[in-house]
């Protein structure tokens, strides 16, 4: 498998860590550059480049948490802090821009109405982006 | 835009004796205690995503929706001239188009004529245009809303038939629109283009049809003829006419979030400007054609396209058409009126974080992460123009009136701040410019721009002189809007002609103050 940059994007959810973990086996192994993205989505009664301090400085945290584990595994990676309407096609823009050649995202495990969801952004991200794209569910139940 | 949180170097392993090797030796392997000096690099970036079809959605989705009411506000005033108000008001509009094509194109930043008035005066011309800008939005809101209980009345008459129950229904769409902002529902740009299509499908539907089954050339003829309006009837109608083509700002509002923003921005304009004008041109002809211009102006006045599908021959293609057109109406108008919504409170947010207004509009909800008191103080002033209405009287010219005073002052600032930068700055990298232009002073002027001006200036001043209503609640809310700004500056020691300096207006290109960073910074 030829991989030269992987894209990661991350929430500050579980399974963020799984999905770095992977990113870093995987770039170790292909000799590829991580890129880490935190994207603060933009309510659309601001302007996309409204100064969200809170969400700025959760974003901030995210990607100190991030490079933590990243120290822990040995490896190195590059973060960015994002600003957008939507998760989704930011990340989809984000591989295209950056030739990504593989996007590795950890999904929480969410429910509704009972049954597993895998949210908006997954399936979008699935749907859209121009390279391969691997899901990292988080550990737990996901049918009741 | 690239901010810089570029931050220094970090150790990320201690080893003393190791600290002098560089991470980028070849054939060095790095050993379990090694020492690795590692730089970070963080960018907080603003990832923008709006394509050509998706700017063409929104500026679509606003502009079109105006037609709902246009055509009847036109036919109040320019009865049967209504066609030719609307035709010569689309001049000007293809002239502040190519207005805000240049301007966008160079300054792809959300705040149309409030940023142009920026980069070519100062601040406080900046602040008139954007003040101005939001009475349009206000009042664009209202129109919206009051007219999506006419459409209901075929289900409900009622809903037609008493103004006050209208305004009622009116007051609780915009409330309940204002509730979904706060809460921040989230509506994706797909709807906007959804909305478009809805639109542009509807109208061409009924444009066709029109034209197959309605247009009766000797008709049209006799009823433009015999209801001509007097001259200052006439050039107060193409001054309602304007109100048409105002969602144009809406555009340049997202002009920030545009990809290319120098190639798809003009694009987008061109397509707009292109729909626009042959819709409403056959919009205009078959509504003639169906309808005298007194029918149109008094029975179907909140409704006119009502009126076109009600008009049709065929009775099963009226069973049909009349229904379908009351619920895509009231469908596209609250869109708009959401739109509306969304657009004033992004420009009273941006015009806070200017020091334009207090601080207190920038606010943003701890929970759900949306300007909350500006969508609330925005949606609270698009009610208060609809209570006039409760004492009867002509509520809907009234406001058609006041949409063209506060959208038209701002048209003008821009066609001004265009000509200004041509004159000030030549060397402005412009990806789009505007081509015929003449010499001034060893400058070029563009002749749109110059058309523009001095149509749409004289057009305002026809709404301020013929519109006792607009010229004194428009006035009242531009003197409102200079203490506010002035009180504000001067209480704050800001100049009143310069930007705010930076420590004072907050932005995400600077830092953030080290007691607001996240862990590490």
């Amino acid at each position: 498998m030829d991989v030269r940059r992987i894209l990661v994007p991350v929430s500050g959810g579980e399974a963020d860590r799984q999905a770095i973990e992977l990113a870093c086996l995987v770039g170790r192994r292909c000799h590829a550059q991580v890129r880490v993205v935190h994207i603060i989505e933009v309510a659309r009664t601001l302007p996309l480049d409204a100064n969200l301090r809170q969400e700025v400085q959760k974003g901030e945290t995210i990607l100190e948490r991030v490079e933590e584990t990243v120290s822990e595994l040995d490896y190195e990676v590059e973060s960015d802090l994002l600003q957008a309407r939507e998760v989704g096609p930011a990340i989809v823009e984000e591989a295209g821009e950056r030739q990504a050649d593989l996007i590795i995202m950890g999904l929480p495990l969410k429910r509704r109405f009972g049954e597993y969801s895998l949210g908006r952004t997954g399936p979008y991200v699935l749907k859209n982006a121009p390279c391969r794209v691997w899901l990292c569910r988080e550990p737990g139940q996901a049918s009741q | 835009m690239w901010i810089a949180r570029v931050r220094s170097s970090r150790t990320t392993r201690e080893s003393p004796d190791r600290s002098h090797v560089p991470t980028v030796v070849i054939g060095w392997r790095r050993r379990p205690g090694d020492r690795v000096i590692r730089p970070r690099i963080r960018q907080h970036r603003l990832r923008r995503v709006l394509g050509t079809s998706a700017l063409y959605g929104i500026g679509y989705g606003n502009v079109g929706s105006s037609i709902y009411y246009a055509l009847g506000l036109t036919a109040l005033a320019a009865a049967g001239a209504t066609p030719v108000a609307l035709a010569l008001a689309g001049l000007f509009f293809v002239c502040t188009a190519l207005t805000y094509s240049e301007g966008m194109a160079a300054f792809p930043e959300a705040g149309g004529s409030a940023v142009f008035a920026r980069h070519a005066f100062n601040e406080l011309v900046a602040f008139i245009a954007g003040w101005s800008l939001m009475l349009g939005y206000v009042v664009a809101i209202s129109i919206s809303a009051f007219t999506i209980p006419a459409y209901l009345g075929y289900f409900v008459p009622a809903l037609k038939e008493s103004l006050p129950l209208g305004i009622v229904v009116a007051m609780g769409v915009v409330a309940g629109l204002t509730v979904l902002n706060v809460i921040g529902v989230r509506e994706s740009a797909f709807v906007s283009v959804l909305a478009a299509l809805l639109d542009l499908v509807t109208q061409v539907t009924l444009v066709v049809l029109g034209f197959l089954l309605l247009l009766e050339p000797e008709r049209l003829w006799r009823n433009m003829v015999d209801y001509w309006p007097d001259t200052t009837q006439f050039l107060y109608g193409i001054s309602v006419a304007m109100v048409a083509y105002v969602g144009l700002e809406s555009v340049a509002q997202v002009a920030g979030e545009a990809r290319a923003p120098g190639r798809r921005l003009p694009q987008a304009m061109g397509l707009v400007v292109a729909s626009v004008l042959v819709i409403y041109g056959g919009v205009s002809l078959v509504a003639l054609s169906a309808m005298t211009p007194a029918e149109l102006s008094t029975t179907w006045a909140t409704d006119p396209v009502a009126g076109i599908a009600a008009s049709m021959p065929a009775e099963w293609l009226r069973a049909t058409l009349a229904p379908l057109v009351a619920i895509l109406a009231a469908s596209i108008l609250l869109i708009a009126t959401n739109a509306g919504i969304l657009g004033v409170s992004r420009l009273a947010f941006s015009m806070s974080q200017h020091q334009h207004l207090p601080g207190l509009l920038s606010r943003v909800h701890p929970r759900f992460r949306t300007p909350h008191v500006a969508i609330v103080a925005c949606s609270l002033g698009a009610v208060g123009v609809l209570v006039p209405g409760f004492g009867g009287g002509q509520v809907f010219r009234d406001l058609g009136a006041l949409y063209g005073f506060g959208a038209l002052l701002a048209f003008c600032l821009a066609h001004a701040s265009i000509l200004a930068l041509r004159l000030q700055r030549p060397e402005l990298a412009r990806p789009f410019r505007l081509g015929v232009s003449l010499p001034f002073r060893g400058r070029r002027l563009p002749v749109t721009a110059l058309v523009g001006l001095v149509g749409t200036g004289l057009i305002w001043l026809v709404v301020v002189v013929e519109q006792p209503y607009s010229r004194g609640v428009g006035l009242a809310w531009l003197a409102v809007g200079l203490l506010v700004y002035v009180v504000y500056r001067r209480v704050n020691r800001l100049p009143l002609l310069r930007p705010a300096p930076a420590a004072a207006r907050p932005s995400p290109l600077a830092p953030l103050p080290p007691g607001e960073r996240g862990r590490g910074g």
